[in-house]
């Protein structure tokens, strides 16, 4: 009896791996993540802008401290990275605003409007923006070029293009690294794109099968699952923001580090033994 | 013949789903078992320098990746 009512209300799991087309404007196909990716933006949009004029010095509370929190945790992150804070603010707007934009991407792709609730033509309308390999795939080419551009003015074009080729460019071995070196740079664009597509495209699969599994249940049987990707959606937007701001550090401070040499350096052996010695009797 | 059989009897599609992901999921987790080995230990020996450590671990996201791609091949397989 039991076992023949669950049967009744389960139903066969559609899971989407690509983003389907809703309709067509002048020859450009529009995806129902990009739909979706729009509606997104304007929503961190009217936020971000509404925020940005109710900032005061004292903290009010609400969805403006919260914006408050990301935005100095963001530029402290990349304070303690660049180590100098005049860099630091110089380089946060765009690392801000990329974090809001996946973070709110990631998390309003989990409300229950979005997916099968809204179809046309028996296609889902909707599908929240990172879950789709050409979203996060442009989010990491604009992260790439912006961070060659930080990179090129902050130290210059030959200088930047030397820091992949370490050591004497008389050496073979060193033009081979080199190249060997920009191609691996070339990967991060990969590896940043896949790791938050796949984040979230597998957080959707994993609701969805578990949702089905339960039946009559399953509301509450992704409710678990449901709260895991709240955690994994904030947690992609913090690495995505982490590693880009890692790659620019590794891409400036390069060319900082040559010309401030630290006085310790210029110290023969012997003195720095005889400091050694000095600081052990004491 | 045994091959003939097993063949038609057995849905080979689900056997490689299963055994990829039994397998495939064993470096990942043997690696980022190494990474909470590594940090503990380092915490361990110098408890200051916890919170730049805490922010090192990010490169967990590398080796997750790898676990995901195994996850993501799953759906290729027909």
């Amino acid at each position: 009896m039991l076992s023949n009512l669950l049967t009744k209300f389960a139903i066969d799991p559609v899971i989407h791996i690509t983003p389907l087309k809703v309709l067509t404007i002048g020859g450009l196909d529009i995806t129902n993540s990009m739909l979706y990716g729009v509606i997104c933006s304007l929503i961190i949009l009217v936020l971000l802008v509404t925020v940005a004029r109710r900032m005061t010095v004292f903290p009010k509370g609400g969805i403006t401290q919260f914006v408050e929190v990301g935005t100095d945790f963001i530029t402290d992150t990349l304070k303690s990275a660049l180590e100098s804070e005049e860099k630091a603010v110089k380089y946060a707007p765009y690392f801000i605003a990329i974090f809001f934009f996946i973070l709110f991407s990631n998390w309003l792709g989990l409300l229950p409007i979005v997916g099968e609730a809204f179809t046309a033509h028996g296609e889902p309308l909707t599908r929240p923006f990172t879950a789709d390999l050409n979203g996060t795939l442009a989010a990491a080419i604009i992260t790439w070029l912006l961070v060659q551009y930080f990179a090129i003015r902050e130290s210059g074009f030959l200088k930047h293009m030397r820091h992949y080729f370490n050591g004497s460019l008389k050496n073979p071995l060193t033009l081979l690294l080199g190249i060997f070196e920009m191609f691996s740079d070339l990967t991060r664009i990969a590896s940043l794109a896949l790791r938050l597509f796949l984040n979230v495209a597998i957080g959707e699969i994993i609701i969805t099968v578990f949702s089905a599994l339960g039946g009559v249940a399953g509301p509450i049987t992704a409710l678990p699952f449901t709260i895991l990707e709240l955690l994994v959606g904030a947690l992609q937007a913090y690495i995505f923001v982490m590693l880009s701001i890692m790659y620019l550090a590794v891409a400036v401070k390069h060319g900082a580090h040559e010309e401030h040499e630290t006085p310790e350096d210029h110290l023969t052996i012997d003195e720095v033994v005889n400091a050694e010695v000095n600081n052990v009797s004491n | 013949m045994f091959v003939n059989f097993a063949a038609e009897a057995v849905n080979t599609a689900v056997l490689a789903k299963g055994i990829m992901m039994g397998f495939g999921m064993i470096g990942p987790a043997i690696g980022i078992g190494l990474i909470g080995n590594a940090f503990m230990n380092a915490v361990g020996r110098n408890p200051e320098a916890a919170k730049y450590l805490g922010q090192i671990l990010v490169i967990i996201a590398i080796i997750e990746l790898m676990a995901l791609l195994v996850f993501a091949s799953v759906f290729i397989i027909k």
